[in-house]
């Protein structure tokens, strides 16, 4: 088999990975090949609209666990491939020298067993760190069921260190991935939290949920997320829309993956770990997100009467409950109210968006443009420009049915 | 400050705009516009002025506020025609607030030059994703970009340490200057590179082939992906060669 035509498969089987972030990590390059940017470097996007940071493929699709969700299960017939650890290098490098991509992000199946796998990634990585002093980024991918030992030798040559949990309880993952024990990923984690270091993992470690594959509720996923953040410290938890790639009595039947959902969680995990927001601030009846409004939005206006917030006295922490005003707009709003009193049109000026936040804000006591305050004018007009907008529109529409 | 309706030229360089605005300033001239030499386009109602100074004072005290020192360079970088006189008004301000005068940001000169900054940083840091590298002879590497600012200074610092023991040139096309790096140094300097169209097939091919497996069909959202890479640079990213046309929905 040629080059073109593995790649062509490894790559096919690694693209429902979510995670490609390059971030985190500031190794410098010391007469070899490659340094990493603390911020991540997107290199090129893809025609879904996702970043392409890293060589992202699986080293080998050949996988002995039979993941219902997964398209590399044992018991799907599809074209199996394997790269050799050479061949991985010289591709990576290669791709290195042009500025094609910022790293390799390597995953695999299974293949014969967790620990030889994990020997096999190991020796691949290795070999690009240490025989082509390669510097650059390396995400990889713990094998669960794998040895310490072999998981302490991988992080000790990567920049991060991950394992995917792929579902929010085990009840699920018991289901979908019967080879896949919760416990073991847990462990990898907790291995992880605590070994972190220069030489261990410096950027942190990430994990995936797969969306819309089992019947969790926004509730249950986003305290799933709560709860790793919490004991595992990571610095992601990616939320990946399932794809329905498999047929299985035990999945859903869906033809679009629920992106609007993802958008969702996402914008909550926001909320959650950089916005002060607590679970319980997320929801209030239902155990899903509002579809029609981001969960800020829904949290303002469930709480109208925290509002409006003064900005020229309001403290950081109002600030940022704000709808549309950022962690970056508060800050500018800080550190530049010490020094002139700030208006509407300040504001424009420095480039804080109105478009949400006028119905919850005052500059020196006055509304914008004296709007009168009432919670169904701001919900009427907040649909009504979220209409526009292409996420809730169109195609998507669709997604709204979708109860899992 | 006493206005004239001088238009100060000066050579095109950032010291010497500073070495000029020192004097403006020395001088108490507030000048109706400030251009380099080239740019300038001659109108018979200006009355052009190019004062001369190398006294560094100013090039020297901005340059010991290292954020300010920043901004104001970056400014001086991007495309915008009124850069020169956004920078001699901020450097005005700069002498009333010190360190603090970023956070005026009720004064345009703030604004602009602050936008100007952010401007040219963002267009560097997209072009250390988008610079796509040929390899020329097994030996060493060129690319070409086609940035709106003038990024190539800022663009050779980083690749001269992340490309630390290859040999590389970067043609800007635009500004028409070339960056050659030696593995330890590189220099900048005007010029044309013509004729550069061959093509790497083998590692080329491979990479559009990762490329167009790497996207998930059922997501597909070609709104998106130009938000985050405009149309604009798709000329010499090589995996979209050919599909500058294409049209998005």
């Amino acid at each position: 088999m040629s080059i073109q035509e593995k790649l062509e498969i490894l790559a096919d089987c690694a693209k429902y990975d979510a995670s490609c972030s390059s971030s985190g990590s500031k190794r410098k390059n010391i007469d070899g090949i490659g340094n990493t940017s603390y911020s991540g470097i997107c290199h090129s996007f893809s025609s879904d609209g996702r970043c392409i940071s890293l060589l992202k493929i699986l080293m080998t699709n050949v996988c002995i666990f039979d993941c219902k969700y997964c398209v590399n299960r044992k018991s799907n017939n599809n074209k199996k491939a394997i790269f050799s650890p050479e061949e991985i290098c010289e591709i990576t490098l290669n791709f290195y020298k042009r500025n094609y991509i910022e790293g390799l992000f390597l995953s695999s199946g299974v293949i014969k067993s967790p620990d030889y796998t994990m020997e096999k990634m190991i020796e691949t990585i290795y070999l690009l760190r240490n025989k082509y002093k390669f510097n650059g980024y390396i995400h990889a991918k713990a094998i669960p069921g794998a040895n310490p030992n072999l998981i302490k030798k991988l992080g000790s040559l990567v920049d991060r260190l991950s394992a995917n949990i792929e579902l929010p309880n085990s009840t699920s993952l018991k289901l979908l991935a019967p080879n896949k024990k919760e416990n073991d990923i847990h462990k990898i984690m907790s291995y992880v939290k605590n070994n972190i270091n220069r030489n261990f993992s410096p950027s942190g470690q990430s994990t995936q949920m797969i969306i819309g594959a089992s019947k969790e509720s926004d509730f249950d996923i986003m305290n799933k997320s709560d709860f790793m953040y919490k004991n595992y410290k990571l610095k992601r938890v990616f939320y990946s829309a399932y794809v329905p790639v498999n047929k299985d009595k035990y999945l859903p039947n869906i033809t679009t993956p629920p992106l609007l959902r993802e958008n969702r969680l996402y914008q909550a995990d926001w909320l959650l770990r950089f916005y002060k927001f607590q679970i319980n601030d997320l929801f209030d009846n239902s155990k899903y997100f509002n579809v029609l409004l981001d969960p800020k939005t829904d949290w303002a206006l469930r709480h109208i009467d925290f509002f409006p917030i003064e900005i020229n006295k309001a403290s950081f922490n109002n600030l940022i409950k704000v709808p549309g005003i950022g962690l970056i707009s508060a800050k500018k709003i800080i550190s530049s109210r010490k020094y002139f009193n700030i208006n509407f049109d300040d504001l424009k000026k420095m480039g804080v968006s109105l478009k949400k936040s006028k119905y919850f804000i005052t500059c020196n006591s006055k509304y914008y443009n004296n709007i009168s305050y009432n919670k169904n004018f701001i919900y009427t007009n907040l649909i009504n420009e979220g209409s526009n907008n292409k996420l809730i529109s169109g195609v998507q529409l669709s997604l709204f049915d979708e109860k899992y | 400050m006493k206005n004239t309706s001088y238009v100060i030229l000066y050579d095109g360089t950032f010291y010497d705009l500073i070495n000029i605005i020192e004097y403006l300033l020395k001088e108490k001239i507030k000048p109706i516009n400030i251009k380099s030499q080239e740019e300038y386009i001659p109108n018979l109602f200006d009355i052009t002025f190019n004062p001369k100074n190398n006294s560094n004072k100013l090039f020297n005290y901005l340059f010991s506020y290292k954020n300010i020192f920043k901004n104001i360079y970056y400014a001086f970088l991007t495309k915008f025609e009124n850069k020169e006189m956004q920078i001699f008004y901020f450097i005005i301000n700069f002498f009333k607030y010190k360190e603090k005068v970023v956070y005026y940001k009720n004064l345009n000169c703030v604004i602009n030059v602050l936008k100007m900054t952010k401007y040219v940083s963002n267009e560097n840091h997209k072009f250390k994703g988008f610079t796509r590298f040929r390899m020329v002879n097994n030996n060493f590497l060129v690319a070409i970009i086609n940035p709106e600012n003038n990024i190539l200074e800022l663009l050779s610092q980083h690749f001269s340490r992340r490309l630390k023991n290859e040999l590389w040139i970067i043609y800007d096309e635009n500004h028409q200057l070339i960056s050659i790096y030696n593995k330890t140094n590189y220099i900048i300097y005007k010029g044309i590179i013509e004729n550069l169209s061959f093509i790497e097939e083998d590692w080329e091919k491979l990479w559009k082939s990762f490329y167009n497996k790497i996207a998930i069909e059922e997501r597909k959202n070609l709104k998106c992906q130009i938000n985050h890479m405009p149309k604009k640079y798709w000329k010499y990213i090589i995996e979209m060669e050919g599909n500058e046309n294409e049209k998005s929905n």
